[in-house]
């Protein structure tokens, strides 16, 4: 008998604690690192992040694996980069995620492009234009100060949805942009020299990142955005940057090297590798060391240095 | 400030109409010198005066068009004044400007934002696809094999619809026409109209989307071409940390060309098709992975029916179709875009009662058939995916040999919107023999979306 009721009451302590819930861990999801990284110093231990996008990818062929779906099932809240950045893999994984809390206009959707003014916003709207964005070009994330922006917009995602939390999302936001000031302040001194120097890019993701530290995109290797370059367009693209004194060919690092090589060396110009979000180089973890990392490589490949 | 301008020249008319005015009046009249004297002297006086006014309207407007100025200059005077007293400021201020910028903008917003019935319009798509074929055997003609038009929205809180309707050279029709739940608990979801049903893999690709040419044969001999049903499902992605998502269906028939059931005469529960299809997937790395997923597809009781007037009959057992669908993927993550493999296998075996005696004197046999095809797919560049597909196929009713066909392939993207595809494929099936060379051209305007099925 008291066998059976250590044995009743051992099951049933089993029972409540599978039922009892965990300490009230809010689960993160964001869609690339540099957003999982800034959830993490705002969220702080109330969060767990999970990023989608480990850092490598083109975050518009970011690859539909089932498991991303499971991720977003748990999802208590989603951090995009927003202005259409993710429309190749993130909407169809939300509709097979299952999670109402994260769908698109729901109030755990924080879309960090909220507070963001973007540059490149097309006036007319056709395919021949390429692979357009309506709302602007996404890829502000290469742009630390927009970046703060898109901090804030993540903390009052977060406190949107657990506004009990809100003093301590707005302490480790005022914490977190502390130390980006003084990272931006610290960049704009030791990028001075970047200042004027003209680049082509594969992709047109480095003009905030051109914009931010005086630099001027002139180009782009793809004929259209997201459409393969022909010979023409490369042909001409040479020729414009031999008369612009293009300094700087910039590979992001999902894209082949060959043809940003040889547009390179037929101009002249310095090629430079760079990732496109944090976790795209092993030494690029944070979102702070990922901008030094692209500020500090574009200075070692400046000319004469 | 652009009432500065205006006072000016306010002034200015009001000096020459004065002027004016006196001159007029001195040549009608033919005054004396001293009257002339004195009326010089009285219009100085008024000049002055004049004068004087616009000094004094200048003034005004000097200090009206710096009124940022005056409160710098005030802070400058007043040492004594608070931390917290010019946060307070600095607050008003920018409360200030963004309330003057949002009446400056304001106008512009509500322009942009006004609603009209059309903005509710489902998004739309249409594709295109047209093929160049020529067979030995049969010869060459342009196939014009679809236009088909994509329309989807959101129905409301709780549901999604979508819908393709399919042109093609002799018919128009309703492909697929569904609504999909959204919000159904326990990772529940709920499916029902017309659709393509969850059996296999490629059967639920439309046609332009095929990584090559044509259907493959055990799809179109199997399960009818597109798995496509009038029915029900509901699919149920299990709480597990492993994917795995499981599917359960009912429906009339499975197969938009299979015409051995009828999709419009009402019939007892054992004459639908039901189906259960358990899937998942196998992330062996970053880069490599294998989708899963087995389907089975079950009618209880088979009708004779009639295709072109001739009667088929049976003896009202059941039909199973099952099948095992693999796809191994090779995606590198940061070379996604241009480099990978794709190797997709699918073995379908259909276990059906067919008449291989004659109508009047009707013999019944069991038939078991199994098929496959395969196909594999490197991406050597962001436009080049060449491929390689084939197929060996056991005929559904017994009657006639093995089908064995194989098929390399070039596809080349222009864009993410428009394709060339030039396919040659060596069929070997009882009665034909022979070589075969596709070229299809498929382009796609309109809304763009990546569904999660056609990974």
């Amino acid at each position: 008998m008291k066998r059976l009721t250590f044995t009743i009451a051992a099951t049933a302590l089993l029972v409540l604690a599978r039922l009892t819930p965990a300490a009230a861990v809010i689960n993160v999801v964001a869609s690339i690192p540099d957003l999982a990284d800034m959830a993490r110093h705002i969220g702080g231990d109330l969060v767990e992040v999970k990023s989608l996008a480990t850092g490598v990818e083109d975050i518009h062929a970011v690859p539909m694996k089932p498991m991303y779906a499971i991720a977003l099932n748990r999802a208590d809240v989603v951090v995009v980069l927003g202005l259409e950045a993710e429309h190749s893999f993130l909407p169809a994984l939300l509709e097979a995620a299952r999670n109402p809390k994260i769908m698109r206009d729901s109030p755990g959707y924080i879309d960090a492009s909220v507070y963001i003014t973007p540059l490149e916003v097309p006036t007319r709207l056709d395919r021949s234009l390429g692979d357009q964005h309506p709302m602007g070009n996404p890829h502000y994330n290469l742009d630390p100060v927009r970046m703060k922006d898109a901090a804030r917009a993540i903390a009052d995602g977060l406190a949107r949805n657990y506004p009990q939390h809100e003093a301590t999302f707005k302490k480790n936001l005022a914490d977190y942009l502390a130390t980006l000031d003084a990272a931006i302040a610290r960049w704009t001194v030791e990028a001075a020299p970047l200042k004027g120097k003209k680049l082509v890019s594969y992709h047109p993701d480095m003009i905030y990142f051109a914009a931010r530290f005086g630099m001027e995109a002139v180009g782009i290797i793809e004929l259209r955005a997201g459409v393969d370059p022909t010979p023409s367009h490369v042909e001409e693209l040479e020729k414009m940057m031999q008369q612009e004194h293009v300094t700087f060919v910039v590979r992001e690092l999902h894209y082949p090297a060959g043809l940003a090589d040889t547009v390179a060396h037929a101009t002249g110009a310095t090629l430079v590798e760079l990732p496109v979000m944090s976790g795209g180089r092993p030494q690029t973890q944070t979102y702070i060391d990922f901008i030094d990392y692209n500020v500090k490589t574009m200075l070692q490949a400046l000319p004469g240095r | 400030m652009r009432s500065i301008p205006r006072l000016r020249g306010l002034a200015g008319i009001a000096i020459g109409a004065v002027l004016g005015l006196q001159l007029a009046t001195a040549y009608a009249e033919e005054p004396s010198a001293a009257q002339l004297q004195s009326e010089m002297k009285a219009m100085r006086e008024q000049l002055r005066q004049l004068q004087e006014k616009m000094q004094k309207q200048d003034e005004v407007i000097q200090r009206l068009s710096k009124p940022k100025a005056a409160p710098a200059a005030a802070a400058a005077e007043a040492p004594a004044a608070t931390p917290a007293g010019a946060a307070q400021k600095e607050e008003q201020l920018k409360q200030d400007v963004t309330d003057s910028v949002m009446r400056e903008i304001q106008p512009s917003l509500t322009a942009a934002n006004k609603t009209f019935p059309s903005q509710f319009n489902p998004a739309l798509s249409l594709a295109i696809d047209t093929v160049a074929a020529y067979q030995e055997i049969g010869g060459g003609n342009f196939q014009f094999r679809s236009a088909e038009l994509g329309l989807s929205a959101s129905v409301d809180p709780f549901a999604r619809a979508y819908a393709f309707i399919n042109g093609t050279s002799d018919a128009v029709e309703v492909e697929e026409a569904a609504i999909i739940t959204t919000s159904l608990p326990y990772n529940l979801e709920a499916k029902g109209g017309r659709f393509f049903a969850d059996f296999g893999r490629l059967s639920k690709f439309h046609d332009h989307d095929l990584p090559f040419v044509n259907r493959p044969i055990v799809l179109d001999e199997y399960v009818g071409g597109e798995s496509q049903a009038d029915g029900v499902e509901l699919s149920y992605l299990t709480p597990l940390d492993q994917y795995l998502l499981l599917t359960a269906g009912a429906y009339n028939k499975i197969g938009a060309e299979n015409f051995r059931v009828s999709n419009f005469d009402p019939r007892p529960l054992n004459r639908f098709t039901y189906l259960f299809r358990p899937a998942t997937f196998i992330n062996l790395n970053d880069a490599n992975s294998v989708d899963l997923g087995a389907s089975w597809a079950y009618t209880p009781k088979l009708d004779s029916y009639k295709i072109d007037g001739t009667e088929f009959l049976t003896d009202g057992k059941a039909r199973q179709l099952a099948g095992v669908d693999l796809t191994y993927r090779y995606i590198p993550l940061a070379e996604a875009g241009y480099r990978g493999l794709i190797w997709s296998t699918e073995v379908l075996y259909n276990h059906e009662t067919f008449n291989t005696g004659s109508e009047t004197d009707p013999v019944y046999g069991p038939e078991n058939a199994v098929g496959l095809y395969s196909f594999v797919e490197p991406r050597l560049t962001r436009n080049f995916y060449p491929g390689f597909l084939f197929q060996w196929v056991q005929p559904i009713n017994g009657v006639g040999g093995n089908t064995l066909a194989y098929a390399p392939y070039l596809t080349v993207w222009a864009s993410e919107f428009q394709r060339i595809r030039a396919q040659y494929q060596y069929l070997d099936a009882p009665g034909a023999h022979e070589s075969q060379f596709f070229l299809q051209w498929t382009a796609i305007i309109g809304s763009h979306v990546h569904g999660f099925r056609d990974r």
